[in-house]
This record gives structure tokens, C-alpha cells and sequence, in this order.
């Protein structure tokens, strides 16, 4: 017992000095954000001399934050939604019906992760289809450029789920339709919250391909803002930093959110009973 | 708030009134409701542009989207909206005088021809070669005429310490040794910026071009290089010699300039190389009682000027939906109400460099003085990376060889003929004939 | 069982199509300019093939291509190892059971999160000599000895990234195999336990074979992660000091940014193949043991 007691102390003060190293520099931005503009700029842990609650307020109005949080909100959210669903629908075929032609595609999905992005063709390209410039464009884009990592991963958690589970439904009369999304999406959810929760945070950091497919500045990303203040001869630190608070936000909050279902302890093994 | 609104919406009728003859007046009804976009990196326009832009808006009914891209992104962003014909109304681009050629290409193509507008005698003539190419004007530069990048130093700390100003490569390490005993960085190098050290060697020119008769123009025919360049060899060497001395600093390759107004303000440091406007943010960011001042930078016993009539220029883009409102922009932007409230919008710039002799200055005293010691024979020779073809675009790879000597992992002279070879590069790129 | 029935061939449609039309095609159009003269001057209008000049200018150039195309292969082997195993061990000490896990768990994976400009900003500073967050640890600890110019020493440099890239990416990395320790059912466990298995036993029997799909995972993003690491390289040392850190890709962006942008593909071609190689490689032999299970 007592063993036990010291094991878990141990792992305590394993997580908590591991979360210290984690959020020292958090620490840092937090604390520098309320500073003003030449305090900030020691980024110091010291405590400001003078809380300057403003600059959040600043930084919202003159980095037209609103406008793009409602941007990447739009971009991460739609984009990452259809990603995921559509590939897990890929992704199952690809891992239950293996024939000859579906290895073969599993393949050359994967062969995308090796690519990269070339953004003055595929401007040439979106232009071709006319979405040059148009959010659908945006999330389009995102969305494509998601399928390797979503089929790839969905795929791997697909095979641990039992072929057993088709079987019984099929007999039961359910259609294709019927047998993915009310048997194996919910057995699936933790994976697909997981590659959303991924997906999510690659869309929201990503900055450039708003920039090269958008010649608005009303389609910019919540995380181009933090351009704004930042110049090369003059960097307004506590407003980047309030930004990169405001910016890191969402996505905490989708992690909390999400962390309700990767976390919640799988009952999957009363399934393969 | 209201007031300074009403104020601000009447001296713009005043002005449109005042500076827009009647026949225009009928084309600002024209535009209404277009929108005018522009492209310019983080930095260039900041929030200067704000105010006339939003009158111009006013004044002309349209809307302005105005596109902020991040510095590192900018040239590459600029050449995929060239490429692929969807670029926005204006854009801008960091010139000088060979800059066009090498970064816009083909200003026939993608420019607005501004050679017969009136507004082009608001610029100087020493600017008009960094906007024009093949004899006609494309660009607008209003940028400020202070001394960029001399050296900025604490005029109280040097008297404490009984200093002098240094003049010449020894006098400076006898500084700089002074300093040091009093547990200060002499001269503050921020190397991790990547474009800032090598500022100290090309911001001296004149120490080069004077050295050797012509040099410039046997630089840009191919007919002299960097590498068994005496003077840039010595220059290297000496910069090395104060890096191994730590008068930059103990780790100046690992520190970047976010402190630098403080490690002053703490007289921390002495020196750096720096806008003139600098003074004014030291002293207003960090409250020192400290005086400052200028001097030329000594590396090679510089006695020159680094005159750089180059800056961030604004261009009309030939594919434009609607170019008579980029006309008219360019026009409204150099009346001047417009040149004064740009002026007065800019806390870092004291000064616009441009012919309208209405517009109030706001001269620092210290760059008055200072300027009052430098004679037009040491003005006459230009900085190096804008007066030879090609250099400025090698800037950071210069920098990073820099370091690389610093740090023994490369000799001076492969520093220098690397730039020979990134020159020849793109000279083929370009396809000059006197590299063919 | 009518498996084309169940298992419909519709179900591919629309990630192939989007796949194919937005994400392969440009990129393979970009490949083809690799083959080209493709530079600022070409770039508005008409580009002409060159064969394998841009390829043959990469292995004859002075530049040092070599050395990067080494740093790169380092950067893999020794980042990978520096998160995976990490991860793996906290991954599964979270899973255990351990008071407080939730916050834990998050507060791990925070750093993934940060945009890089942030993560270069704010270690530079920590990481500066003279007043820098870790060295003033250091010094409080009376640990001064291990003081170090962490950004612009030769021999210390690429452990800074090192470290940087695993502060940043175990969070990431424990999510993925925290996905898949979800998929084993517990009763594995406790029927082990009742039969006397203990902890490393359980993990070698149960958790490593079981976790064999989130392990291949990790492995192709990690690989493919380390062999095209551009981001935390540039904005920690951009390549330098000198060119002590420059990996395959910075050397790229370099050619990009001064107009040559055939060359710069041709870069981005061979790094391509090096990563298309060793990543089919790992899936088609983690594959195998798949089956064997």
C-alpha cells in the first residue's frame, strides 16, 4: 500500500514539474500582456507595474479580431467537419472492403502527406474552378489538403473495430448509411474527436493559405492579426502577446471540449463481449 | 471625440474643395461604392496611412481594404499575385534603384504609367531613379530623409566616462574598451534578427566607393567584385575583432533588438547602429534623463554619410478594375493635408523627404545638429546594398555568412565571394548582359 | 455478405475528388516545375523546360546542400526520439489513473497550440545569455556551471531545438497514442492483473501490441514532421548561427525567396522522395505485423 502511495506522489511531482516547464513561457506571455509597451518588452516574469487591462481591448479593435475569429471559426470549423465525417466514411470502406483497387487508394492517400503545398499553382487551380477569392475556396483547400492525415489515422482506428459489429447490423437490416453512422461513428467517436481536435488547431494556426487564396483583407484569419503589431523597427509586444492569448483561446476551449470524449474512458469493452 | 469627427469631415470638404478642381469633383461621384485595395508589408504603412485613408474614403465614397502582410511573406505573396494576375489595386515594394527590375520584372506589364502625373514633382529628384525604370515613373516614395542606421550613443554616459566621439577604427576600440571596463556593452548588435548586423557593413558605402575610383559602376558591369575587395576585407576583420573582443555584447548572435530600448534606457549598452528617430523612443518608452546623439560609424575610419534614397514605394497595378481611383489615391495622397497628417501620424518619423515646402518638419535637434556637421563631399557616395545591383537581395544570406566568419565556421574572403556568386545568380535570373 | 453493397465505392467520392483536384494536382503541377527555368522573370509568362539542370545544379552547387540534407536526417532520428518515447510513458501514466489527469492532459497539450512566430519569440528570449528566463533559473539554482549561449554556441545549438521541439510537440504526440490506449478494452487489463501480470509486463503484452496502429501513426507523422521541419528551425536560429542549422527546407526557402523558384522545387522534389520513401516504408512494414496479430 504504501508503495502504491509513493508511486503516486511520485507521478504527482513528475506531472506537476513536466506542467511548471509547460507553462512557464504561458506564464510569460500572460503576465506580459498586461504591461505596457516598453515593460513588455523585457518580458520579464516579474508582475506589471501597472495592470494595463486595456491592451485586450486595443488589440480586439485595431486587429479587427471579430471579424477574424468569425473567419477562423468558419474556416476550422466547417472545413474540419466535412474532413473528418467524409474520410471516416474513405477511411472504413478503404479498411473493410480491402480490394485490390482500395489498397491501392489507401496508398495514394497516404503519398499526400509527403507533398508539399505549392500555393501558386493551386491558386492557378482554384482560379480554373472559379473559387479563387471565395471562402468556399478557403475551406475547400483545407479540407483536401486534410484527407491524408484523416484517412491515414481513421483508417488505423477502424481496423480495432470489430468486423463482427457490420455483420450484426447488416443482418438487422441496416443500409450502408444506416450501419456508419448509427454503429460505427459512435464507436469511432473518440478517433474522430481526436482528428478534429488536430485538424482544428492545424486550420487555425495556418495563416498562409488564407493569405495566398484571399485578396481581402475581410478573409483573413484571426491569427494574421498578430501582424499588425509587429513591425521591424517597432514591435508592440503586449498587444502581440494579449493577441496570442485572445488567439489561443478557441482552441483551448475546443480541446476542453473535446477532451469530454477522448478522455471519458471508451466502453468498448463491453462491445466485444 | 465628436468634435475632432466634424472638424476632421470639414477640412477634408476644405480640402477637396481646395485641392480638386471642379472637373474631378464630377469623377469623385463616379466611384462610389468601389473599393480600392492595397498590399503592403507589416511595417511600411502602420497606422500612418489611417487618417487619409479614411478621408479619402469620404472624400471619394469608396472603401479602402487595406491587406497588412507579414514582413517574411510579403515578396514571395506580391510575386504569386503578379504571376497569377490577381493583384490588388496598389501594392508596394521596398526599392531603390534596381529594385523594380529585380522584384516588379516587368513594370510594363504590371505597372500604371505615372510618368505625366503632376503629384510626381512632390518627390525630390534624388528619389525618382528608386521609382522609375526605363525612363518613366511608376512608384511613389514619401519616406523620411533622417540618417538611418549611424550610430546612436549616450551623449551623458560618454561624458561621465570622458569619451570622445570616435572617428576612426582605433579611437572606437578605445571607446568601446572604456565601456566594457564599466561592465557595459559597448555597441549593441542584435545578430539574431538576422537583417540588423550587417547594416554595419554595408551602411558604410562611401568608405569603399571612395577607396577605389568607380567602384560602384564596376560592380554593376561586372567588372569588379566583392571578393579581394581590400576595404570590405579589412571591414570584416575588424568587425570580428570588436565580436571577439565582446564589445557587441557576450552573446550578440543569440539577442535580438526586442530589449534594445530598455538595455539603453538601463545603460546597459552605449551604442548601436539606429534611426535617428530612436532617440525620441528611448527617451519616451523608457524615462531616462540620458542624452543621445549621432556619429558616423568609424569601422574602416568611415567618414561618410549613408545617403539611401530608397524606402518603401506604393505602385499602381496595370490590372486594375478601376484605375482612374488609383490615380486619384496617388493624387490625394500627396496634397498637402495628406503629406502633414502622414507626418503627424508617424510617432518614429520626424520628417518626410518630398518638395512641398507647406509641409511643417519636425526635426529632432539631435539630428539637426548632426546634420549640421556632415558637408554635401560626405553625402555623395550612396549605401552599398542600394547602390550596387543585386547585393540587397542577398541581405540575409550576407548576414548569415557574417556569423558564420564570426563564429570560425567560414573565412572573410568566401564571405565575400559568396555574395559574387549569389550576384551572378541572379543577374542570370534576370538575364544581364554584363554577366552573360 | 455483399461487401460492395455494405462497403459502398460512393463513400470514396468526395475526399478522392478534393484530394485529387486540390491537393494533388497543384502539388504535382509544382513538382513539373522542378523541371523547368521557372524563376521571378518566368514566372507571369512562359516557362521552358530544362531537363534535370535544376537537380544536377543541386548536387554540383558550392553551397553546402549536403550538410543540410545530413542536418535534416538528424533532426528526425533525434526529435522523433525525444517525443515519441516521452509521450508514450505519459500517455500511459495518464491513462493509469492519476488525480487531476484531465488537467494534466491539457495543460500538455497547450503548446501544440502556439503559432511558431510565438514559440521563436518567446524561447529566444528565454533562451537569450545575459537575461534570459533559463539561465536566471540556473543561476537561482546555483546550477550556474550549466549556463549556456543556448541559441549561438556551435555545440549547443541543436539541443536548444531539440528541446524546443519537444517542449512544443510531446503534447501533440500523447493526444494521438492517448486515442489509441482508448481502444483497448479494460478487462485486458484486468483479466492481467488477476493473473499476477505487473505493470511492465502489462504494458509489453497488452499495450504496446494493442497501441501498434496509434505507434505507426506517431512514427509517419513524426518522420515526415522531422524531414520537412522548416518552422521551428527558422524562427529559433533561421539556419544559423552561420549555417550551423540549416536543414533541407530553409535552404529552399532561400532559393524561393531570391526568385529561383525551379531550383527551390527541385529541392522541395528531392526532399519529396526521401520522405515518400521512408514513410511508405514504415506503414508497409507496421502493416505486416498488423496482420500477424
Amino acid at each position: 500500500m504504501t508503495k502504491k502511495r509513493i508511486q503516486a506522489v511520485l507521478k504527482q511531482v513528475v506531472c506537476i514539474f513536466l506542467c511548471l516547464i509547460v507553462l512557464a513561457p504561458f506564464y510569460m506571455v500572460l503576465i506580459n500582456s498586461f504591461k505596457d509597451k516598453a515593460e513588455s518588452a523585457r518580458m520579464s516574469l516579474a508582475l506589471p507595474t501597472k495592470w494595463m487591462f486595456s491592451n485586450y481591448l486595443e488589440v480586439i479593435e485595431k486587429g479587427n479580431l471579430v471579424q477574424g475569429f468569425t473567419n477562423s471559426v468558419t474556416y476550422a470549423g466547417i472545413s474540419t467537419f466535412i474532413g473528418v465525417i467524409t474520410c471516416a466514411m474513405a477511411a472504413f470502406v478503404i479498411c473493410r472492403n480491402r480490394t485490390k483497387i482500395n489498397n491501392f487508394l489507401y496508398y495514394f492517400f497516404i503519398c499526400g502527406l509527403f507533398f508539399p503545398v505549392n500555393y501558386v499553382t493551386l491558386v492557378r487551380v482554384l482560379t480554373f474552378f472559379h473559387l479563387n477569392n471565395t471562402r468556399t475556396g478557403i475551406i475547400i483547400t483545407f479540407t483536401s489538403a486534410m484527407v491524408p492525415f484523416c484517412v491515414f489515422t481513421i483508417r488505423n482506428f477502424v481496423l480495432s473495430l470489430p468486423v463482427e459489429l457490420d455483420e450484426a447490423a447488416v443482418i438487422d437490416g441496416a443500409g450502408p448509411l444506416n450501419l456508419f453512422f448509427k454503429i460505427i461513428i459512435p464507436m469511432l467517436k473518440p478517433t474522430l474527436v481526436t482528428c478534429f481536435i488536430l485538424q482544428f488547431m492545424g486550420v487555425w494556426s495556418d495563416f498562409m493559405t488564407p493569405l495566398y487564396l484571399s485578396s481581402k483583407s475581410s478573409m483573413f484569419p484571426m491569427t494574421m492579426a498578430v501582424y499588425q503589431f509587429s513591425g521591424k523597427n517597432k514591435s508592440y509586444w503586449n498587444y502581440i502577446f494579449a493577441d496570442i492569448i485572445l488567439t489561443c483561446i478557441p482552441v483551448i476551449i475546443v480541446y476542453l471540449l473535446g477532451q469530454k470524449y477522448i478522455v471519458g474512458g471508451m466502453t468498448s469493452g463491453a462491445v466485444k463481449e | 471625440m465628436k468634435k475632432k469627427l466634424i472638424s476632421a469631415v470639414l477640412c477634408a470638404a476644405m480640402a477637396a474643395s481646395m485641392v480638386i478642381p471642379a472637373a474631378a469633383e464630377e469623377a469623385t461621384a463616379d466611384f462610389a461604392g468601389e473599393e480600392l485595395s492595397i498590399l503592403v508589408s507589416a511595417g511600411w504603412m502602420d497606422n500612418r496611412y489611417d487618417d487619409t485613408i479614411a478621408r479619402f474614403e469620404e472624400t471619394y465614397d469608396v472603401t479602402v481594404d487595406l491587406q497588412t502582410i507579414p514582413a517574411d511573406q510579403y515578396s514571395d505573396l506580391l510575386q504569386s499575385r503578379l504571376a497569377t494576375d490577381s493583384c490588388s489595386d496598389i501594392f508596394w515594394i521596398q526599392s531603390d534603384p534596381f529594385a523594380i527590375a529585380s522584384q516588379i520584372v516587368d513594370p510594363e506589364k504590371y505597372c500604371i504609367d505615372f510618368t505625366d502625373e503632376e503629384w510626381v514633382s512632390v518627390m525630390p529628384e534624388t528619389r525618382i531613379p528608386a521609382c522609375s525604370y526605363d525612363g518613366k515613373v511608376y512608384g511613389l516614395q514619401i519616406w523620411h530623409n533622417s540618417p538611418e542606421y549611424v550610430m546612436v550613443y549616450n551623449k551623458t554616459l560618454f561624458e561621465e566616462l570622458n569619451l570622445e566621439v570616435p572617428t576612426t577604427y582605433e579611437e572606437l576600440k578605445s571607446v568601446c574598451e572604456a565601456i566594457a571596463a564599466e561592465g557595459i556593452t559597448p555597441w549593441f548588435m542584435p545578430g539574431a534578427d538576422g537583417w540588423q548586423h550587417q547594416l554595419a557593413f554595408f551602411q558604410i558605402g562611401g568608405v569603399y566607393a571612395a577607396a577605389e575610383e568607380g567602384l560602384y559602376d564596376k560592380l554593376n558591369n561586372n567588372e569588379a567584385t566583392f571578393a579581394g575587395n581590400e576595404t570590405m576585407l579589412t571591414v570584416l576583420e575588424q568587425f570580428k575583432e570588436l565580436s571577439d573582443l565582446g564589445y557587441f555584447g557576450e552573446d550578440w548572435i543569440g539577442t535580438d533588438s526586442t530589449n534594445m530600448v530598455n538595455e539603453f534606457g538601463d545603460r546597459n549598452c552605449a551604442m548601436a547602429l539606429a534611426n535617428s528617430s530612436y532617440i525620441k523612443q528611448i527617451q519616451e518608452e523608457t524615462g531616462t534623463t540620458d542624452e543621445f546623439g549621432l556619429f558616423l560609424e568609424p569601422l574602416a575610419d568611415n567618414s561618410y554619410f549613408p545617403t539611401n534614397a530608397a524606402g518603401p514605394t506604393m505602385f499602381g497595378y496595370a490590372g486594375t478594375e478601376h484605375p482612374e481611383l488609383v490615380k486619384e489615391f496617388f493624387k490625394f495622397v500627396c496634397t498637402t493635408e495628406s503629406l502633414q497628417e502622414i507626418l503627424d501620424n508617424s510617432p518614429s518619423y520626424t520628417n518626410l523627404d518630398v518638395t512641398d515646402e507647406n509641409l511643417e518638419q519636425h526635426w529632432l535637434p539631435e539630428e539637426e545638429e548632426f546634420m549640421a556637421t556632415i558637408t554635401d563631399e560626405q553625402k555623395q557616395y550612396g549605401v552599398l546594398q542600394t547602390s550596387t545591383k543585386y547585393t540587397n537581395d542577398y541581405w540575409m544570406q550576407f548576414g548569415q555568412d557574417m556569423v558564420a566568419y564570426c563564429t570560425e565556421q567560414m573565412d572573410a574572403e568566401t564571405v565575400l565571394e559568396n555574395m559574387d556568386i549569389n550576384r551572378a545568380t541572379a543577374a542570370g535570373v534576370v538575364g544581364d548582359s554584363a554577366w552573360e | 455478405m455483399n461487401k460492395k453493397k455494405i462497403y459502398p465505392w460512393w463513400f470514396l467520392v468526395i475526399p478522392l475528388v478534393l484530394y485529387v483536384c486540390f491537393f494533388l494536382f497543384p502539388s504535382l503541377l509544382g513538382v513539373f516545375y522542378s523541371f523547368t527555368d521557372w524563376n521571378s522573370r518566368t514566372m507571369g509568362g512562359k516557362v521552358s523546360f530544362v531537363g534535370l539542370k535544376n537537380y544536377i545544379e543541386i548536387f554540383t552547387s558550392n553551397t553546402d546542400y549536403a550538410s543540410g540534407i545530413f542536418n535534416t536526417l538528424k533532426f528526425t532520428v533525434i526529435s522523433n526520439i525525444l517525443k515519441l518515447i516521452p509521450a508514450l510513458l505519459l500517455a500511459i501514466m495518464l491513462q493509469e489513473g492519476i488525480r487531476g489527469k484531465n488537467i494534466y492532459r491539457t495543460i500538455l497539450y497547450l503548446p501544440s497550440i502556439l503559432p511558431f512566430m510565438i514559440i521563436g519569440l518567446t524561447f529566444r528570449s528565454i533562451l537569450n545569455y545575459n537575461n534570459g528566463m533559463l539561465n536566471a533559473v540556473l543561476d537561482a539554482l546555483h546550477l550556474g556551471f550549466l549556463k549556456q549561449k543556448w541559441l549561438s554556441d556551435l555545440n549547443v545549438v541543436w539541443k536548444s531545438i531539440y528541446g524546443v521541439d519537444a517542449w512544443r510537440g510531446i503534447g501533440y504526440v500523447m493526444t494521438i497514442f492517448l486515442a489509441g490506449l482508448n481502444t483497448i478494452p479494460q478487462t485486458y487489463y484486468e483479466a492481467a492483473k488477476i493473473d499476477g501480470a505487473g505493470f511492465w509486463q502489462r504494458v509489453r503484452h497488452i499495450t504496446l501490441p494493442m497501441l501498434s496502429g496509434s505507434i505507426m501513426i506517431n512514427l509517419v507523422f513524426g518522420l515526415t514532421y522531422g524531414l520537412k521541419v522548416f518552422d521551428i528551425v527558422y524562427v529559433l536560429t533561421n539556419g544559423g548561427p552561420g549555417h550551423a542549422t540549416e536543414v533541407i527546407t530553409t535552404y529552399s526557402y532561400q532559393l524561393y525567396s531570391s526568385g529561383q523558384y525551379g531550383l527551390s522545387t527541385a529541392l522541395n522534389t528531392i526532399l519529396l522522395i526521401i520522405t515518400a520513401i521512408v514513410g511508405v516504408l514504415v506503414v508497409k512494414v507496421m502493416s505486416r505485423q498488423e496482420v500477424q496479430q
